[in-house]
């Protein structure tokens, strides 16, 4: 319906008006997206050095120091060039899939060698309660995320009309069937009990079906991971880009590189904040608790599209899907917010509530009244930066 | 729609760079609509005048961007970023290659011993069982333990309460079901828990199958064990069996004699046919796919015997032979640790690394022999240089610590096996087990924190059987179970076996049967107890926990160096400290009476030394080191800080395992 770049952002602006549209951009510009970027990139730090150290963890120094390492090629590659960003993405996936397809090949050959004892009974000791099946929807929805990344670049698809769907179409069940296959592979050598007990599956896996070729496994992780970080930069890129060129964020965000077309200061700003959240000793945990932050959003964006059925009428909806959708999806959002806040409730929820508050503290003075000073200080400080990094307005959409 | 709005949004960007700078919001619109008019006339004022400003368009911005002041700051700052992605890749694996090989967890943890008899007993029928075990995991949570070696559960008759196996590949009902097992692993390693098994290739039981196969002379089974000819009232040589008498036994059906160097119910497996050893190899193969973590070798020495059977000397050549009928009568020379034996447990272990390979998941391996002054047989089990073996084979020289309990004497058994041990290898400490008085009994209670104090305190992997952390001590059971103490009642096993004691309740907590527990609960149990202990700060296990949770977190205890600082008839004084660390331990223990230490003359140590923990409760927080006092069986763990290093200037009193040396500024450790 809305064909903008910036994910849920042009929802909520059209369904709720600026601030709720601000307060999410204000909390995904600063904390959501640079911190799935650091995370990302940590734990592809973490799969690639974990090798070296058998049996205990790698000192912390290693991990941030080639997060940091990946979070700065990442961001210098898509500076760069899209199509070498592009490149990166397909050659990583490529891996990904290339990873899965052997996983899945070796498992369906032990499969015909006839090591199926571990699928008799598959469903004994699966408990039913309400509870497990909220939690068993919230991880599940999890692998799927990758549906949400698309509607960040809307605006760099070639006919998006026709593709964005597409790419749903395909990369859903796709994901869907690897998911199950690479899951079946998996019990063809692991009962269920050591597959939860496994931290890394796809490594047991390796261990015991490819060796001597099971480093390889590993390595595709990391490939894999380090496709998924690039991913994820490029679309946090296009997000802050967005919210930039509303003018919710410092605008020169939303500015381009001249020489690469690349939404380089915005590409920048998420590097240097991913970087300085991976920084401290345990940041994982309180991001944690901002991805109740991430589910709130996603609930009103289905709630905005479901008051624009009725306020929007007129606008014209390339793709329109029926309405019972976005109501379940309010719905299961709602549970996922409440559930975890309800069942365990802590005070880091609160912090989190204050801090995503909290940016209306700037959004009054600075946006809601604009004061005469800040233009002072922006203004020099834009040119500058402007004629260092090159960087220009975005041209008109023609 | 959105077209309509892109252009207004880039109608603001040009109004923008002229006016505004800052924010602009999209109700501001129409407040600024007058300004648009003026907009057009300034943008070609800002074409002409050509003067950078924010919210510039290409044209404008390609003008200036080529200076010097904007050009030579973007190339610097790029290259910067490319050598900083470059430097941090090169940090990292200058890092990855002299970091030193992490401990694994058979190094990190303690091991506990569960004799499974007397743990914890879930239906009530007076014997303890893997439920129960099961139901008490939060017990090595509280202590910071990891390992649990479990004493064998397998299907068995009982004659030596489970060392008499009857199928390697069940569960004996007494304990529970395999499920119960599959349960009990499952849940240890959802806690992080590792479980190691008893494994017991010299014998089964004679219920065995291959047995009653054996004795029928059917193949393959006929050389399953060791049959030789003999007469029912001769026996082939005068080999005697460690419980006593004569280890040959004449079968009636097969007429001949087998050889069994424990019970008689204990037939010896022939370990010089490779069918055997493809049985018992198999046995592995199948705990280890369940998921165990590894295997406590039992009396791997017996494992083999000299084939030409001749009579081993005797001890005192004069005695009547006839009269020789224990085990501290004869030379073993034919029939323990003989040749053949190591290529097999070398095979084994090679199996084990097959398991070994998925990260974290080392399969570990521990040797039973007794080998008392032929030390040099028990260090063989750490392997040779170019084939590994078990991890560590038992260190038992510290039960001889009550012989003539000193100061001295603790260190000259540390040192046996410090001095003995291959370099590079891991040391580990054990003072008790099913087998052995305990340590409290023979040792004397008011040694025991002590005694714990310096297994939790010496360098390597402590064995902790169940009970010592609460400090039970042998009981007078009123019925023997033990058939080894029926031979013989000062043989008895069962008084170090008792039940676990886990409360003032009933049976102790062990059990909630009301009749009897399969062996006596001791007297003490209302005070011994570990409900009743944990409440205590100043208790045994408080104190173990403590050390325990200490060992794990500090770097000088887990993997530092060590070093004798003083040892005389009351005390023994060792150091724990690691290169690039301040922070170094002094522990002082006290094994024989109230003394006053004076280690002035150590020049090494600073002045003042911190108490960290101490086995009674002390007033003072510092001591001089001039004046340490210490009571009789006072452990005491003093912290102090200093940059010097008493290994640089002491190498032949020191010892590490592998050297690491730490350094603070990045919290890293290195080869060094």
């Amino acid at each position: 319906m809305i064909t903008k770049s910036g994910g849920e952002y042009p929802y909520l602006m059209e369904g709720f008006g600026p601030v709720l549209a601000y307060l999410y951009s204000w909390t995904t510009v600063i904390v959501l997206k640079p911190s799935g970027f650091a995370i990302i990139a940590l734990s592809c730090a973490e799969y690639a050095s974990t090798p070296f150290y058998p049996g205990c963890t790698p000192p912390q120094v290693i991990t941030k120091c080639l997060a940091a390492a990946c979070i700065l090629i990442i961001t210098v590659v898509n500076c760069l060039s899209v199509k070498l960003a592009f490149r990166v993405q397909n050659f990583f996936t490529a891996a990904k899939l290339l990873i899965i397809f052997v996983i899945v090949v070796s498992g369906i050959v032990l499969l015909a060698q006839g090591n199926t004892q571990n699928f008799e009974d598959s469903f004994t000791g699966a408990s039913t309660s309400f509870g497990a099946i909220g939690l068993a929807f919230y991880n599940g929805l999890w692998a799927y995320d990758g549906w949400n990344q698309l509607n960040f670049i809307t605006e760099e698809l070639k006919n998006p009309y026709r593709n964005l769907p597409l790419a749903i179409i395909i990369g859903i069940p796709l994901v869907t069937v690897c998911y199950i296959l690479v899951n079946i592979a998996y019990f063809s050598v692991m009962t269920p009990v050591e597959l939860l007990q496994s931290p890394a599956v796809a490594v047991t896996f390796g261990d015991r079906v490819l060796y001597p070729l099971s480093w390889v496994v590993p390595l595709f992780v990391v490939f894999s991971t380090f496709g998924a970080a690039n991913g994820s930069c490029f679309t946090a890129g296009r997000l802050t880009y967005a919210a930039g060129r509303e003018g919710h964020v410092v605008r020169i965000l939303s500015y381009i590189s001249v020489k690469h077309l690349t939404p380089a200061p915005a590409l920048m700003f998420n590097g240097i904040l991913s970087i300085i959240y991976i920084i401290p000793g345990d940041i994982n945990t309180l991001i944690n608790f901002f991805s109740f932050a991430k589910w709130f959003f996603y609930g009103l964006t289905c709630a905005a599209l479901i008051v624009m059925r009725f306020t929007r009428k007129e606008l014209h909806r390339p793709v329109k899907i029926p309405i019972i959708i976005p109501i379940v999806v309010v719905i299961v959002s709602c549970y996922l917010v409440l559930a975890p806040i309800i069942d365990k409730p802590e005070i880091e929820y609160l912090y989190c509530t204050v801090f995503i508050v909290g940016g209306l503290l700037l959004y009054v003075p600075f946006i809601h009244f604009k004061f005469n000073w800040t233009r002072h200080i922006m203004r020099p400080l834009t040119m500058h930066l402007q004629l260092l990094l090159e960087v220009v307005p975005p041209e008109k959409i023609k | 729609m959105s077209l309509t709005k892109v252009t207004n949004i880039d109608a603001l960007e040009l109004e923008d760079g002229v006016q505004n700078a800052a924010f602009q919001e999209d109700e501001d619109r129409s407040r600024h609509e007058p300004a648009v008019v003026s907009v057009t006339g300034q943008e070609e004022v800002a074409y002409t005048q050509i003067k950078p400003y924010a919210g510039m368009p290409k044209e404008v911005l390609m003008l200036y961007s080529k200076q010097a002041c904007y050009r030579v700051p973007r190339e610097i700052l790029f290259w910067l970023i490319i050598v900083c992605t470059l430097v941090l890749i090169a940090v990292t694996i200058a890092i990855v290659a002299l970091s030193p090989r992490c401990l694994s967890w058979w190094q990190v943890s303690p091991v506990y011993q569960v004799y499974p008899r007397s743990f914890k007993d879930s239906n009530a029928d007076g014997v303890g069982d893997l439920k129960g075990i099961k139901e008490k995991l939060s017990h090595f949570d509280y202590l910071n333990i990891k390992a649990i070696w479990i004493s064998p559960f397998y299907k068995s008759p009982m004659r030596d309460f489970g060392y008499d196996v009857e199928d390697f590949r069940q569960i004996d009902p007494l304990f529970g079901t395999m499920q119960d097992f599959d349960d009990l692993l499952a849940s240890m390693h959802d806690k992080g828990l590792k479980l190691i098994m008893d494994y017991i290739p010299n014998h089964t039981s004679d219920k065995h199958l291959w047995f009653q196969l054996s004795r029928n002379g059917i193949e393959p089974y006929k050389d399953y064990y060791i049959w030789v000819n003999c007469t029912e009232d001769k026996p082939p040589n005068n080999w005697v069996s460690v419980f006593g008498n004569s280890s040959w036994e004449y079968d009636e059906m097969r007429k001949q004699c087998y050889f069994h160097q424990f019970l008689k119910e204990q037939p010896d497996l022939n370990f010089r046919n490779p069918l055997v050893i493809q049985e018992m190899t198999d046995i592995i193969h199948f705990w280890l796919k369940k998921g165990v973590d590894g295997f406590r070798m039992d009396a791997v020495k017996h494992m083999l015997e000299a084939k030409h059977l001749r009579n081993e000397p005797q001890v005192d050549p004069d005695q009547d032979p006839s009269t020789v009928d224990t085990e501290f009568e004869l030379f073993h020379d034919y029939t323990y640790s003989q040749p053949g034996l190591h290529e097999i447990l070398t095979n084994w272990r090679v199996e084990m690394d097959i398991y070994s390979r998925e990260p974290g998941r080392h399969r570990f391996m521990v040797m039973e022999s007794y080998d008392y002054e032929e030390i040099e047989k028990t260090m063989r089990y750490y392997g040779t240089s170019y084939a590994t073996e078990s991890d560590f084979p038992f260190n038992f020289y510290l039960m001889y610590l009550p012989d003539a309990l000193s100061g001295n004497r603790a260190k000259e058994l540390v040192d046996v096996w410090m001095k003995n041990m291959p370099e590079g290898k891991w040391p580990n400490w054990v003072v008790g087990n099913h087998d052995k008085p305990r340590i409290g009994t023979s040792a004397g209670r008011e040694y025991l924190r002590a005694i714990n104090m310096m297994l939790l305190t010496l360098p390597g992997t402590p064995t902790t059987y169940y009970g010592e952390e609460i400090g039970m001590v042998n009981v007078n059971v009123s019925v023997i179970q033990d058939p080894f103490g029926k031979f013989n009642p000062n043989n008895s096993r069962d008084p170090q076996r008792t039940p676990m004691q886990w409360s003032d309740k009933l049976n102790a907590g062990f059990s909630d049967n009301e009749t009897a527990t399969w062996l006596d609960i001791a007297p003490d149990y209302d005070t011994v107890n570990v409900e009743a202990q944990q409440a205590d700060s100043n208790s045994i296990i408080s104190q173990y926990r403590t050390l325990s949770l200490l060992r794990g977190a500090e770097l000088a205890l887990s993997r530092g160096w060590f070093c004798y600082v003083r040892s005389d008839a009351n005390v023994f004084a060792y150091l724990r400290e690691m290169d690039g660390k301040q922070k170094a331990f002094l522990v002082v223990l006290n094994f024989g009476e109230d003394t006053v230490t004076d280690l002035s003359s150590v020049s090494e140590l600073p002045d003042v030394l911190t108490v960290d923990l101490s086995t009674t409760p002390i007033i003072q927080k510092t001591f001089s080191k001039s004046r340490i006092p210490t009571s009789k069986g006072q452990g005491l763990l003093l912290q102090y800080s200093t940059d010097k290093r008493f290994h640089s200037n002491h190498a032949s009193e020191c010892y590490v395992s592998e050297k690491a040396c730490y350094f603070s500024a990045l919290d890293i450790l290195y080869k060094c």
